[in-house]
């Protein structure tokens, strides 16, 4: 069963009972929330996600619930909690789906060490991977979805999970997360795009998801052999460039990204040194033109 | 030159390195570090890799030259010396004591 086939009334009721399960790539969230807003974003967002049986294991027991108190009512919060303890500072009542989307991103960091995480986007196209590694403000979610929108897997917006012998990337297809002006600017690259509600104010400004295509959540267990790392640059009104870039670089870069590279000491250069041999490293500027960034990501694809 | 010191690397089992371009990337350990070491700085721990009880200062410039082809000038002892102490910074490389 997926999301899409729960009725709004059974969708709520989970939340606010035993628990909304659901399978993300790899690992399993019980989530529980009273808050419309998570809900309505978890029915349109995570439609096509499998949901799993109360019998099923849980990697992560996560909610997202108002405080206690006066809060409740004036000017209300909204708490992020992990196993029954809260994370995080509270966040207005409006925030609460991106605040759950934050959360279900730090559990995956802080626990599946079974992995190297780098922050990245990461698609596939024929087994091949693609990791934009970069900071907020490069650009990385708005051309990752740009690339999804023409056809690109999405194995992840923001967390590229690598297996410790580096040759093979592991989807986790969540939502994208999209801020400020690419809301508006992948609204009208990708029309068909299930974007969800505009969250104002967050910390990082204006904040919207995007659905992952179904094809992308139904193949979480696909894997995809590390074959492009691309480090993206959005300039307003740049030209567009494409240029190799040093494995030494593209490698030092990939550290600088990666979130628990420290935990796996030797482990981690090993497994980083494995994904560099197997990747062409380019550095990636554009101004903002998808249609040709897309194009010159399908022209490296098919060479 | 004023005097002929031997270097040797400081902990070479704790090292694992990768190199691409001539360049070279290297985890350490013993301290937890990740570097990304220059041509020269590549061909340097190349050089007291492969001398594991320490190598004079001269005949390591003179390795080195004649694997890139050059002469052992005095630019390039510079230029070796500031390399092995800005390994010693990094506590990868140190001075034999006599």
């Amino acid at each position: 069963m997926i999301v899409a086939e729960l009725a709004a009334a059974e969708l709520r009721r989970r939340l606010t009972g035993p628990g909304l399960r659901l399978r993300l790539g790899p690992v399993a969230a019980e989530i529980r929330s009273p808050f419309d807003v998570v809900a309505s974003g978890l029915a349109l967002l995570y439609a096509k996600h499998e949901v799993l049986g109360a019998a099923d294991f849980a990697d992560f027991r996560v909610a997202v619930e108002p405080p206690f108190g006066v809060r409740r009512f004036v000017a209300p919060q909204a708490l992020f909690k992990f196993d029954g303890s809260t994370r995080f500072r509270p966040l207005p009542a409006a925030q609460a789906f991106p605040l759950l989307e934050w959360g279900l991103n730090w559990c995956i960091t802080m626990h599946c060490h079974q992995y190297l995480i780098i922050h990245s986007a990461v698609l596939e196209r024929h087994g091949r991977a693609l990791l934009l590694p970069a900071p907020p403000g490069s650009g990385k979610s708005t051309l990752c979805a740009a690339l999804v929108a023409r056809g690109w897997r999405l194995l992840s917006d923001e967390l590229a999970l690598v297996e410790l012998d580096g040759t093979r990337v592991v989807p986790i297809p969540r939502p994208i997360s999209l801020k400020n002006r690419s809301i508006d600017t992948i609204a009208r690259f990708w029309p068909d795009a299930a974007i969800g509600d505009v969250v104002p104010d967050t910390l990082k400004g204006s904040v919207a998801h995007v659905r992952p295509p179904a094809d992308s959540v139904r193949r979480a267990l696909e894997f995809a052999v590390p074959a492009w790392v691309v480090l993206p640059h959005y300039e307003d009104g740049a030209a567009m460039e494409l240029a190799a870039l040093p494995k030494c670089d593209a490698f030092m870069r990939l550290v600088d990204s990666a979130f628990n590279y420290s935990v796996h000491g030797r482990a981690g250069f090993e497994a980083l040194a494995a994904l560099v041999d197997a990747s062409d490293c380019y550095a990636f500027t554009y101004g903002g033109a998808l249609d040709e960034a897309v194009g010159a990501f399908d022209r490296f694809a098919s060479s | 030159m004023k005097s002929d010191p031997s270097w040797r690397l400081v902990a070479p089992d704790a090292l694992v390195s990768r190199s691409w371009d001539d360049e070279l990337v290297l985890y350490n350990d013993v301290t937890g570090d990740t570097h990304h070491l220059s041509v020269l700085g590549r061909a340097v721990m190349t050089m007291l890799a492969s001398h594991p009880s320490g190598i004079a200062l001269a005949a390591l410039v003179r390795g080195i030259a004649d694997d890139a082809g050059t002469s052992a000038d005095d630019e390039l002892v510079e230029v070796v010396e500031r390399t092995l102490a800005h390994l010693a910074e990094l506590r990868l490389a140190t001075p034999v004591s006599a």
